[in-house]
């Protein structure tokens, strides 16, 4: 290892560590915020949202709109739809406000055995335990940050109100809104909504509504070659008393809503690059100025200008690399100890995808190696008694 | 290697609005093969700035410099840079060594540029450096070594390429009696038992005595010698 690292760098180094580490905690922040933005776009992109008429889609899917296995039925007919999947959505803390879906924990009902609607998360990664499985009652599967902040593990106990469920799986990290959810079968969620909502319990003791009626909204996935947006406003022109949402007016809604976070990102990225770029540009051609005098030296020598240039990127390359290495190591450290306090309150700040980690190296070397040709093109233009003169 | 030189100048550029400084004016010299030529004279008499443009260093304002019959000193930056690789040793004052660079990799650097065999050229280095007593301190780098011990590392590095010519400035300027003996030893036996041209500025007298020839500057013209 002592003879990888380039001798005399060390405060280079140590210069470009730090400017590297600033612009990956910074871009691992931007790509944290990214990641829970895309995620919620990519859901609500994936499915046709239902929810009982009345209500806005927020509200609705979470906090009452019913939806009746009427409806149901008359929602599965429209020509283009593929499967209509009933879900119950409830917040957590019925206290909280219901406006942000995504930020929210929330307790979501669904039937196992029925295929999923939503295209793009057919599936979710499981971490530790199992998934739902058909016929399960009593049993909930935890999106990650919802079990860190309940600090529940598999085996876990699950309170809802007089309810209790056992945790028998923990799903994998997805960045977005499942991570925050806690997942039962359809029936149970229906048990913890008509306990938490009196109202409903006296319609649905008077005889009014079935077990079947009990949903908050559905999943509605269309068939192959079927617009999506165009089925859903087919279903809300022949289904009377539901609330469709359009998959690309919601996508835009969700994007208008998170535009100060957008706006916060790309503000966030611009100042990690320019931190870091400069940091990265200004130490290592000052490492490079620094040495005039060597080179002035390695002229006298005989060095020709395209030796040098050589010499200097290939320095300037190993430097850039162990700075940005020991860089995204600082960086790595900082956010692992600070999410690792985070995640108990169920939050992660920082997210290192490979993206970042591959844009932060490629980035470094071409501006070390920019950096490092530009100061070694300055100093060729002097002679090497000039160069030596200067840095004697 | 004959070297010569004739009407060389060179002007400095005044400073802050200060007028130019003419540092060397018209200065000629020749210097035989196997001859050492002592250029002596005041502090700011141009000396090292002859050498500087002898050893082609810094461009000549004025006048041509040849080494036998081919003029060197208006060559392209590529063709000086051979030049200077393959012909010429420097020995400076200041010992110049990379502090980066181990003693032995300090003297392989003048192989390096001239494409020379780096096997070949680690065993010449190991010799000379044995033959100068610093072998044993070829793996320590240049701040771990004394004064003499340095200027002995940059005599190899010196005359590792067998050099025809030889510039030295002052190089016993930062030594001891003891140290300044051995490089100038060294550095007529280069003349005397190769045939190399040494050209040294120095203010020994016992060097200057030693020199085959030698020639005084003062205030950049030659004051004869």
């Amino acid at each position: 290892m002592r003879r990888l690292f380039p001798r005399g760098y060390g405060f280079t180094v140590l210069g470009i560590a730090v400017g590297m580490a600033g612009l990956v905690a910074l871009g691992a922040m931007a790509e944290r915020i990214s990641r829970f933005i895309e995620g919620g776009d990519r859901f609500v992109l994936g499915q046709i949202s239902v929810a009982g008429e009345g209500m806005g889609m927020g509200a609705g899917f979470t906090a009452g709109g019913l939806l009746t296995a009427a409806r149901i039925a008359e929602i599965a007919k429209v020509p283009g739809v593929a499967l209509v999947q009933p879900q119950v959505m409830l917040p957590i803390n019925p206290s909280t406000s219901s406006f942000m879906t995504l930020t929210q924990e929330l307790l979501m009902g669904m039937d196992p055995s029925a295929p999923q609607a939503n295209r793009n998360y057919q599936t979710l990664p499981i971490r530790k335990g199992r998934s739902l499985a058909p016929g399960d009652r009593g049993v909930a599967v935890l999106g990650i940050d919802f079990a860190a902040s309940h600090k529940l593990d598999v085996g876990g106990v699950l309170p809802m109100g007089a309810l209790q469920f056992q945790v028998v799986g923990i799903l994998d990290k997805t960045l977005t809104a499942p991570d925050r959810f806690a997942m039962v079968s359809l029936e149970d969620a229906r048990d913890v909504w008509l306990r938490r909502d009196p109202l409903l319990f006296r319609v649905f003791g008077s005889g009014g509504l079935t077990r079947a009626d009990l949903n908050s909204g559905a999943a509605v996935a269309w068939q192959d070659g079927v617009d999506p947006d165009d089925l859903a406003r087919r279903i809300q022109d022949r289904v009377k008393g539901v609330n469709v949402t359009i998959p690309s007016e919601l996508s835009e809604m969700l994007r208008t809503s998170t535009a100060f976070f957008s706006a916060l990102l790309i503000g966030i990225g611009t100042l990690a690059l320019v931190i870091g770029g400069l940091s990265l540009a200004n130490t290592v051609t000052a490492a490079v100025f620094e040495r005039i005098r060597d080179f002035g030296v390695k002229r006298a020598l005989g060095a020709t200008d395209a030796q040098l240039l050589r010499e200097v990127l290939g320095e300037a390359l190993g430097v850039s690399l162990w700075g940005v290495g020991l860089g995204v190591a600082l960086a790595l450290g900082i956010g692992y100890g600070v999410d690792s306090r985070a995640v108990r309150e169920g939050q992660q700040l920082f997210f290192f995808s490979p993206r970042l980690l591959g844009f932060t190296f490629v980035f470094a070397m071409l501006l070390g190696s920019l950096a490092a040709a530009y100061a070694t093109l300055r100093i060729t233009r002097l002679s090497p008694a000039e160069a030596i003169r200067r840095g004697t | 290697m004959r070297v010569r030189a004739s009407g060389l100048g060179k002007v400095y550029p005044g400073v802050d609005g200060a007028p130019p400084v003419r540092v060397l004016d018209g200065v000629s010299l020749d210097a035989e093969p196997g001859q050492v030529l002592a250029v002596i004279g005041e502090s700011g008499s141009g000396k090292s700035t002859l050498l500087n443009l002898l050893g082609l260093l810094e461009p000549a304002d004025a006048g041509e410099i040849r080494f036998d019959d081919a003029q060197v000193s208006h060559l392209g930056r590529r063709a000086q840079c051979r030049v200077r690789g393959t012909q010429i040793g420097y020995v400076f004052q200041a010992f110049l060594l990379l502090g980066s660079l181990t003693a032995l990799d300090n003297v392989l650097l003048a192989a390096r540029y001239v494409g020379r065999d780096r096997r070949e050229a680690e065993r010449d280095a190991l010799t000379l450096m044995e033959r100068l007593g610093v072998l044993h301190r070829r793996g320590h780098y240049p701040a771990q070594l004394s004064g003499g011990e340095q200027q002995r590392v940059a005599y190899c590095r010196a005359v590792l390429n067998r050099p025809p010519l030889l510039l030295a400035d002052e190089p016993t300027g930062n030594l001891d009696d003891t140290h300044a003996r051995v490089i100038l030893d060294e550095l007529g036996a280069q003349a005397r038992e190769r045939g190399a041209t040494v050209i040294l500025v120095t203010h020994r007298p016992d060097a200057a005595a030693a020199a085959d020839a030698s020639l005084r500057l003062a205030a950049g013209r030659l004051a004869g010698g």
